[in-house]
């Protein structure tokens, strides 16, 4: 168990609705600094309306986000990004029709240019070389994977603390899913905390170290990585068959 | 004492119905309209009352385009022009052309004369009023169906443009064809209507008279046509043009309808004018007459009928007697405080800058008008809103005929392939749908399950393959010709119609299985009466199956209804088309597992009837309970099939859904583990 | 004439023109690419331009045309009167968008561009109840040099409106390729939400739009007033329609296409004078906006294609 002031991210008591479809029922957990921490779950469970409540997209009826000691969850999303949260968006979502590096300057919307931004653009040239190549392509024209580069990559130049993904491995190829992980682990041992939230469970949790298991909205499973793996119950989850009223 | 008075009076109409007390309007309306000559002889007052009535028509026209259908046309005053501009032309001496003997039994008729000038003979047009009121209607119709037909599929925005397009060079071309309109100067001579001998003149009240029978016919067409078939497919085209198209209403003809029909509104209201006036210049067609009558339609509530009337008429009534009564009063103050500006201010020149302070405050602060097309209805009861999970499939089954599901496959889908862009979001999938048969597809987020709901309901082409229902092609046939063919579906985030009531959504399914048209809904034909009565009782059956969930909330906008009535609205909307095969898309999301259930077994008892069905669900405990048989889909690639056990405990849907494990070394720990 | 000489003098003319409709079709198609949405009032703010470049012209001492001034002076009397007409109507864009707009962004469908037209209604009336319909004499500095080439004649007022329309469309450019709001703008249009993600301020990007685009606007206005000489109240209208035209010929929200759009228009208002007649002019205009939406919505270089969404 982490202690208190080593919580990057606490996500407490959260009930979101949209209209009076409740989609988080009472959601729990917990992001300590330094770890990577991912989001399981099968179809509409209520992962991306989790990712959606922290950037600010969507607002909690009741409970609190709290990063890094401070409430944000009745903060704009621009704020929070500027606090130090940056997403890489489902789907990557990058600016078709600007060009690669376009992309990067965009994901530093939020520093001022000097020293830090040159740094930084080295860093996600050296971690990135196709993206390098690539630099003065319009984004739009990039196979996915190679877009998924640039996401994270965009993400990174925000100079963030704490990173959310959104399906990191959707659409994408193995082999891409597997460079994409890897990615994601050396960015973590460079000291960037990690909130993944992912269908894929396998991929997720051999470089997670913590997990939770949502399903219709409501967290039914959590713990290690190292535990979740040997546990039966998280094909029942996915399957959309667990009884919800046994919780751990 | 005099509050007691008035309360005595009014208590005999309070405890009348609401029907009876709108009939009593209605007849003390009339009676004040037809009694307000004699009341106030003053010519001037009454034409403005028969111009008011005329805009009033004029209102009622666009808001068939604009308030029932949704089609933002800012050039209507185009029509008015054809209408006004085909009687002026046919009644005035402008177009003469030589006599000859074929003009002969044209005169036998009395639509022409042959007139001498002091030279050869030439021919008069003499089109009498009454017979151009129709066939003015009809001309402007045929220009609507000509404008509408290539531009009414742009959207929303670009419409209005190309609507002011066109509603600019008809003026345009008025005022340049010279020859045949007199250009700016217009036609004069215009003739005055005729009846029974009695020459109409220049005197404002028998056209006031014309003026108040016109206005009632076409509020009483608008009202007909809003509450029959053609007027549900227009609002349905308004609220959702995927979804009234996925219920099998035809967009293009429904939308040319409406834009026709409004036409015919403006040209006969052309005639009408022109008449009156005894003269048309192109000014009176131009941009500000359309906004001056987009105005009214905002003001008094788009898709009211009587809203746009009570606009019309506040809007003339502004012009016409309350800007200068207030330009009259400043004036007075002037003099009184001895400042000039207030003497010789005229408000009546800031017409239109209240039209524009209308328009912005409408849209600001009371978007649905002065009076709503859609009224509130009274929450209901708590007793009324309890409802109990219902065990045990749905009530009232007898009551709904059975499906004969027939031999043979419903659907046959072959190699469909489907790409968005570069992407493969189905890929040589195939997938066979016995008649009367359950078949759950299933998989990871992203495997392709509402493309393959989409490509077969044809809101997505799919770029090679092949899909039978029935022995017949769907592939290439466009969404209300695939619920024609018997396929029907609900949306994965509910689309229903939500300002239209749950009686009315429901009604919208049985649309493809009706035809009435405009002329039998407004003549209320047997045939038409018939239709409409069965149709609403089947509906009602359909409704009434969902025990007392739906039933009590018949009129209530279904905006208001919470996620799962709405679920349960729009399966029934799908029901009452009377499908072949029912497509559901993830029906119980959202749900609770009790209302899961209940939903489940309600799904089922349907199957009982025969219906044939595909459902995308990623419950497992649901498709176990339903499913015949299941599919599984994992990124465009159908991976698995078989019977729900079988698929449960299948290796590679479990991988799928989970994730591939590309890494060895996890590999290794699970087999360790 | 010889035809030669004919043709350079439409050329002329048309270049003008168009710059002026390249101008107004930029400011417009800005607001459009960030908001999808037609602002109806943005010709009449157009006209508003031109009222008060007259004024300020008037007010710095130019009186019709007989007031000639060259050098220093001139220039700068051409600067504060751009800058008065452009600072006032991106004024009043930005009041447009934040009070009568911002509360609408929510709302989908025709309410927004309804808001608009009432705007159009009441900045045509606000002119006309205080200024009048008749046409006025537009204070013009300019000393009257010509160039002859030929038949045809050049004078030093088109010769001003090029440059000023360059300096314009290439500041513009500048603006949005290369400057951090700028690009902001860009990502803004492409996609709003993951803009806000990378922490863009959409609220504050969209009053930039309106800004620019009523700048540019209000100096496609004043350029009006050199050109024509005149200044009246119902002058939007037309050159609105113009403006509109060539924005979505040139692909609607397309920065490029609309200066090229605009260049078109202006060459083709220019011949079409001489082949048809003045009158008429608006139906071939029009003719062509349908023509393009109907069968190539996206313009010659846009990518938002107006059909479906």
């Amino acid at each position: 168990m982490l202690a208190k002031p080593d919580l990057l991210l606490e996500f407490t008591g959260i009930n979101t609705y949209y209209g009076d479809l409740h989609a988080l029922k009472d959601v729990n957990y917990t992001i300590g600094r330094g770890e990577i921490v991912s989001l399981l779950g099968g179809n509409a469970c209520g992962k991306s309306t989790t990712m959606k409540t922290i950037m600010g997209v969507v607002r909690p009826k009741t409970g609190t986000v709290i990063f890094d000691g401070q409430p944000i969850e009745h903060l704009p999303t621009s704020e929070r990004v500027r606090r130090g949260i940056a997403p890489v968006l489902e789907a990557r979502r990058l600016f078709p029709r600007m060009t690669v590096y376009e992309n990067l300057e965009m994901g530093a919307y939020t520093q001022k240019r000097g020293a830090t931004y040159n740094e930084d653009l080295d860093r996600v040239y050296s971690l990135f070389p196709r993206v390098k190549e690539r630099r003065n392509q319009l984004a739009g024209t990039l196979s996915g994977g190679e877009q998924q580069m640039v996401a994270i990559g965009r993400a990174l130049m925000a100079r963030p603390r704490l990173i959310c993904m959104d399906e990191p491995s959707m659409g994408l190829s193995p082999l891409y899913v597997e460079q994409v992980f890897d990615i994601i682990q050396e960015i973590n041992r460079q000291g960037t905390t990690i909130f993944m939230v992912e269908q894929n469970a396998s991929m997720a949790l051999s470089i997670a170290h913590r997990a939770y298991v949502l399903q219709t909205g409501m967290v039914v499973l959590s713990g290690t990585a190292a535990e979740l793996r040997e546990n039966e119950d998280i094909k029942q989850a996915y399957l959309g068959e667990m009884q919800v009223d046994k919780k751990e | 004492m005099v509050s007691s008075a008035i309360a005595a009076v009014s208590r005999p109409f309070m405890a009348m119905s609401l029907e009876r007390r709108k009939t009593l309007g209605l007849i003390l309306l009339a009676v004040i309209l037809l009694i307000f000559p004699i009341v106030n002889p003053d010519d001037g007052d009454i034409d403005n009352a028969a111009n008011a009535l005329a805009y009033a028509t004029l209102a009622l026209g666009l808001n068939i385009v604009v308030g029932f259908a949704g089609l933002l046309d800012l050039g209507y005053a185009a029509f008015f022009a054809i209408g006004a501009y085909f009687y002026g032309i046919l009644t005035s001496f402008q177009v003469m052309p030589l006599w000859s003997d074929v003009w002969g039994p044209f005169a036998y008729l009395g639509l022409v004369e042959k007139m001498n000038q002091g030279g050869p003979d030439l021919v008069h047009f003499t089109l009498s009023f009454w017979l151009a009121l129709p066939l003015a209607a009809l001309t402007a119709a045929f220009f609507g169906i000509l404008f509408g037909a290539p531009t009414l599929r742009l959207r929303g925005d670009y419409l209005a443009i190309v609507t002011l397009g066109f509603g600019e060079i008809v003026p345009i071309v008025a005022r340049n064809l010279d020859s045949v309109t007199n250009g700016a100067a217009g036609l004069n001579g215009v003739q005055a209507p005729r009846l029974l001998g009695y020459n109409f003149g220049i005197d404002a009240t028998p056209y006031y008279y014309v003026g108040i029978g016109l206005a009632a016919l076409l509020i009483f067409v608008s009202t007909r046509l809003r509450n029959s078939r053609v007027g549900r497919a227009w609002v349905a085209i308004r609220e959702d043009e995927t979804a009234a198209s996925a219920m099998g209403i035809n967009l293009v003809r429904f939308k040319l309808m409406a834009f026709a029909i409004g036409a015919a509104f403006a040209g006969m209201t052309g005639v009408y004018f022109v008449a009156k006036l005894q003269t048309a210049t192109p000014e009176m067609f131009n941009f500000n007459v359309s906004s001056m009558l987009l105005v009214m339609v905002v003001l008094g509530g788009m898709g009211s009928v009587w809203g746009v009337v009570v606009g019309a008429v506040l809007l003339q009534l502004m012009q016409t007697w309350f800007l200068p009564q207030v330009t009259g009063w400043t004036h007075s103050l002037g003099v009184a405080l001895g400042n000039s500006y207030l003497q010789n201010v005229d408000f009546v020149q800031w017409t239109q800058l209240f039209f524009g302070l209308i328009l912005i405050c409408m849209m600001l602060f009371r978007r649905e008008g002065l009076i709503p097309a859609t009224r509130k209805v009274a929450p209901l009861s708590f007793a009324a809103q309890h409802a109990e999970v219902k065990r045990g499939g749905f009530v009232g089954l007898d009551r709904i005929p059975r499906w004969t599901p027939g031999a043979g496959n419903a659907l046959e889908i072959r190699g469909v392939t489907v790409k968005f862009g570069g992407l493969v979001a189905l890929n040589a999938v195939d997938l066979t749908l016995p008649a009367g048969g359950v078949l759950a597809v299933i998989g990871p987020n992203g495997s392709g399950k509402s493309t393959l709901f989409n490509v077969i309901t044809g809101l997505v082409p799919a770029d090679s393959g092949s899909i039978k229902c029935h022995g017949v092609e769907l592939l290439g046939l466009a969404p209300h010709q695939v619920l024609e063919q018997g396929v029907a579906r609900t949306f994965q985030n509910i689309r229903l119609f939500p300002n239209l009531s749950v009686l009315e959504n429901v009604m919208i399914g049985r649309h493809a299985r009706l035809k009435s048209g405009p002329f039998s809904s407004v003549l209320h034909t047997p045939g038409n009466v018939a239709e409409e009565a069965a149709a609403k009782q089947s509906v009602l059956d359909i409704i009434a199956m969902f025990g007392n969930r739906l039933t009590p909330r018949l009129a209530q906008m279904v905006g208001g209804l919470s996620y799962a009535n709405r679920r349960r609205v729009e399966i029934a909307r799908a029901l009452a088309s009377r499908p072949k095969i029912l497509l559901l898309d993830e029906p119980t999301a959202g749900m609770n597992p009790a209302e899961t259930l209940e939903l489940a077994e309600q799904i089922k008892s349907l199957h009982d009837l025969g219906l044939t069905i595909l459902i995308i669900e990623h419950k497992l405990d649901v498709v176990t309970k339903l499913a015949d048989s299941v599919v599984v889909l994992d990124h465009g690639d159908r991976i698995a099939e078989g019977l729900p056990d079988e698929i449960r405990r299948n290796e590679q849907v479990l991988t799928a859904y989970l994730g591939r494990a590309a890494r060895a070394a996890v590999m290794e720990e699970t087999d360790a583990g | 004439m010889t035809s030669a000489d004919l043709l350079l003098q439409q050329v002329i003319n048309g270049l003008s023109l168009g710059s002026m409709y390249a101008l107004l079709a930029l400011g417009f198609t800005l607001v459009y690419g960030i908001m999808e949405l037609i602002n109806f009032s943005h010709f009449n703010v157009f006209m508003v331009g031109s009222m008060v470049a007259m004024l300020t012209l008037q007010a710095l001492g130019v009186v019709g045309q007989d007031t000639v001034m060259t050098g220093f002076p001139l220039v700068g009397v051409l600067l504060v009167a751009f800058a008065m007409s452009m600072v006032v109507c991106g004024g009043i864009g930005v009041g447009i968008e934040r009070f009568l707009l911002r509360p609408l962004r929510a709302v989908k469908g025709p309410p927004a561009m309804i808001t608009t037209i009432g705007v159009s209604y009441v900045l045509f009336n606000v002119v006309l109840l205080t200024l009048g319909t008749d046409a006025k004499n537009f204070p013009n500095p300019l000393p009257p040099i010509v160039w002859n080439i030929g038949g045809a004649v050049l004078r030093l007022r088109e010769v001003l409106i090029w440059i000023i329309a360059i300096v314009l469309m290439g500041g513009l450019t500048y603006f949005v390729q290369y400057t951090k709001i700028g690009r902001a703008m860009r990502a803004t249009a492409q996609d709003p939400e993951a803009a806000r993600m990378m922490g863009v301020e959409v609220d504050r990007v969209v009053m930039m739009a309106f800004f620019l685009g009523s700048a540019l606007a209000g100096a496609s206005g004043m350029i009006f007033g050199l050109y024509y000489n005149l200044a009246k109240v119902d002058i939007g209208f037309g050159a609105g329609l113009r403006a509109f035209t060539a924005a979505v010929l040139g692909g609607i929200g397309n920065v490029p296409g609309a200066m090229l759009g605009g260049v078109i228009i202006g060459l083709i208002e220019s011949s079409s004078g001489q082949i048809v007649g003045a009158a008429w002019t608006d139906v071939v205009i029009f003719s062509l906006l349908v023509l393009v939406l109907v069968f190539r919505p996206a313009g010659l270089l846009g990518r938002i294609a107006p059909n479906k969404s």
